[in-house]
């Protein structure tokens, strides 16, 4: 816990902006009323189409939080759930989902040997690396992808393809923009199998 | 009617895919062209959440003497462009909030904020035309009638979306589609189309330009081309001509292209997109062009500092030597090895109009030793007392710089 912590504050000094006194205890508290029922106690889903929150960036939770109380991302139940919420429980939430260590859901399907690989090459020409990092765990307002639920992967890159979702910036509409349905099954597959 | 349909499917099939595409999927897409090998460069994730006043790095801030600065607004997560109406309310529009803010001053000197607009796309095209706010997000245009007398209770806007018939996100490929928006002398409203990619071939009367419109969405009239990506416009006080910012394309080094400030001498000039920035030559998109049949840039600000908002201060508050200069924010880079940018920049112009020096104006922002930034100024405002207002997005604030002898 108190690692965490630390690793928390190291992040709010590394980022202009973030909030120095976020409280992951708090924001424990706030989760157990109205986030793990779906993403899970531990932060790592067991439910279908619903995302891994452990070991995201704390900024990239906090952003997508405001985009869903701002209605600018549209996911009808999340933005139930964030509006109206304060800055400060949002802050606190991204916090703890930030400090919980993370990994793949229970039920991971099979390594499919060809679409692994198939997806491993997407990967390096794609530059996944260059904002994901090196070992896909995020940074900031870029979320950790590595062993994330594969359906929702894939989804959220073919939301990001369509035009259906934007992030705070538009790169990963560009990053993605040409691929095939097959490509980003490939992909997600890839990504969801690692640890 | 044929050709926009044309244009429709062809981004469709972009962005479909080998579904429609005659080719395969390119394996580098479009935003890495260019890009080394390794390189872990990307956008800077932006503050959304309220900074707490005693946060702002206002005490940071650097300017020439007799200049001072002090918050005049904050609590306003993502503020950037700004317009101000008859009355005195400052107008600030958003990118990825999707807010309008409006801001009042109280009696006492203190500011009131209210969110007037919310869940818009990229709200960065801000303009008072008459009583009329003007908010371009995207590809909408919506008109809030007689505004500053309905801050309390905003009716519904004057949708123009269609008359403006301004690309949509999809024609974008999800790139450069914000906005910005200024008024002209001649009662235009004056806006840009960046181009729907980091550095490709384009249809030169779509993408990449400056364009102009009666306020009802009327003769489109185009001003520049090959303007990748401006987010800042302004016309001069007394010759009336065309300034604008540009970005250059990314991925190309850490010092080129430059980022620059142009001026539009003729209607519809060409400033090189996708070809050249000035003197140089794109390493990928040159097909062969000489750059010197494009126009040149009126000052070269430095490789990806990005300069957002400009206006030609037109205030007596400043000093004399100050009337008619232009004051640019550069918002800082992020494609490039070391933080460059953060500031607002003064380019001084002689009697003929040509810039003769760029000059550090408001500095402090950037932390060189640590490779950190405080802020990120994104537009300027020339506030009608004469002050120069600064609305950093990073912090959500908005800067007051006033001048006393």
């Amino acid at each position: 816990m108190r690692l965490s912590v630390l690793a928390a504050a190291f992040l709010a000094a590394a980022l202009p902006g973030a909030a120095l006194a976020q409280d992951a205890a708090r924001g424990a508290e706030l989760a157990a009323q109205s986030c793990v029922a779906c993403h899970g106690a531990n932060g790592r889903s067991q439910t279908e189409d619903i995302p891994s929150l452990a070991g995201q960036p704390a900024d990239f939770i906090t952003l997508q939080m405001i985009l869903f109380r701002e209605r600018i991302r549209h996911v009808e139940l999340m933005n139930d759930v964030a509006a109206n919420m304060p800055d400060r429980d949002i802050e606190d939430l991204a916090a703890f989902f930030a400090s919980l260590p993370p990994g793949p859901p229970d039920e991971r399907r099979p390594r499919d040997a060809a679409l692994f690989a198939a997806g491993q090459a997407l990967i390096g020409p794609r530059h996944c690396g260059t904002c994901h990092v090196s070992d896909f765990g995020g940074r900031a307002q870029i979320p950790r992808i590595a062993a994330q639920r594969e359906e929702f992967l894939e989804r959220a890159m073919l939301e990001y393809r369509d035009g259906r979702r934007a992030g705070a910036d538009t790169q990963m509409n560009g990053a993605v923009v040409g691929l095939s349905n097959g490509d980003i099954a490939a992909i997600a597959h890839y990504l969801a199998q690692l640890d | 009617m044929i050709k926009k349909r044309l244009m429709l499917g062809l981004a469709a099939a972009l962005i479909a895919g080998p579904a429609l595409a005659q080719q395969a999927a390119p394996a580098v897409p479009g935003w890495a062209v260019g890009r080394p090998e390794g390189s872990t460069l990307a956008p800077h994730g932006p503050t959304l959440t309220v900074t707490p006043v005693e946060r702002l790095p206002v005490a940071a801030l650097r300017l020439p003497a007799g200049f001072s600065a002090s918050v005049f607004a904050h609590g306003i997560p993502g503020a950037r462009a700004m317009a101000e109406g008859p009355n005195g309310t400052i107008f600030a529009g958003s990118r990825v909030i999707g807010r309008v803010y409006a801001i009042t001053r109280n009696a006492d000197g203190t500011t009131r904020t209210r969110v007037i607009a919310q869940g818009l796309n990229n709200p960065n095209g801000i303009v008072m035309v008459g009583n009329s706010l003007f908010v371009l997000a995207l590809n909408r245009v919506l008109r809030y009638d007689n505004i500053e007398a309905n801050l309390d209770n905003v009716p519904p806007p004057v949708e123009l979306t269609q008359a403006f018939g301004l690309p949509g996100e999809a024609d974008h490929g999800g790139n450069h589609f914000w906005k910005v928006a200024s008024l002209g002398p001649d009662g235009r409203i004056y806006t840009n189309v960046g181009a729907p990619c980091n550095i490709c071939s384009i249809d030169r009367d779509r993408f990449a330009l400056l364009v102009s419109f009666n306020p009802d969405g009327s003769d489109r009239r185009i001003e520049a081309r090959g303007v990748r990506n401006s987010v800042g416009l302004a016309h001069h006080p007394v010759t009336r001509e065309l300034w604008a910012t540009n970005h250059g394309r990314d991925w190309a080094g850490n010092d080129v292209p430059n980022d620059t400030l142009i001026r539009i001498r003729r209607t519809g000039e060409d400033h090189g997109y996708p070809f050249c920035v000035g003197n140089w030559a794109d390493p990928q998109e040159n097909a062969g062009r000489n750059c010197s049949e494009f126009a040149q840039p009126a000052a070269l600000l430095g490789g990806h500092v990005a300069p957002l908002g400009m206006r030609f201060y037109t205030g007596t508050m400043f000093p004399e030597a100050y009337r008619n200069q232009i004051f640019i924010a550069r918002r800082g880079s992020w494609n490039r090895e070391r933080l460059s940018g953060y500031d607002v920049v003064m380019a001084k112009l002689d009697a003929q109009g040509n810039v003769t020096s760029v000059e550090p104006f408001m500095t402090g922002l950037l932390d060189e030793a640590n490779q950190r930034f405080l802020g990120r100024p994104a537009d300027i405002h020339v506030h009608s007392d004469g002050s120069l207002l600064v609305a950093d997005e990073q912090m959500g604030a908005i800067y007051r710089i006033t001048y006393r002898q």
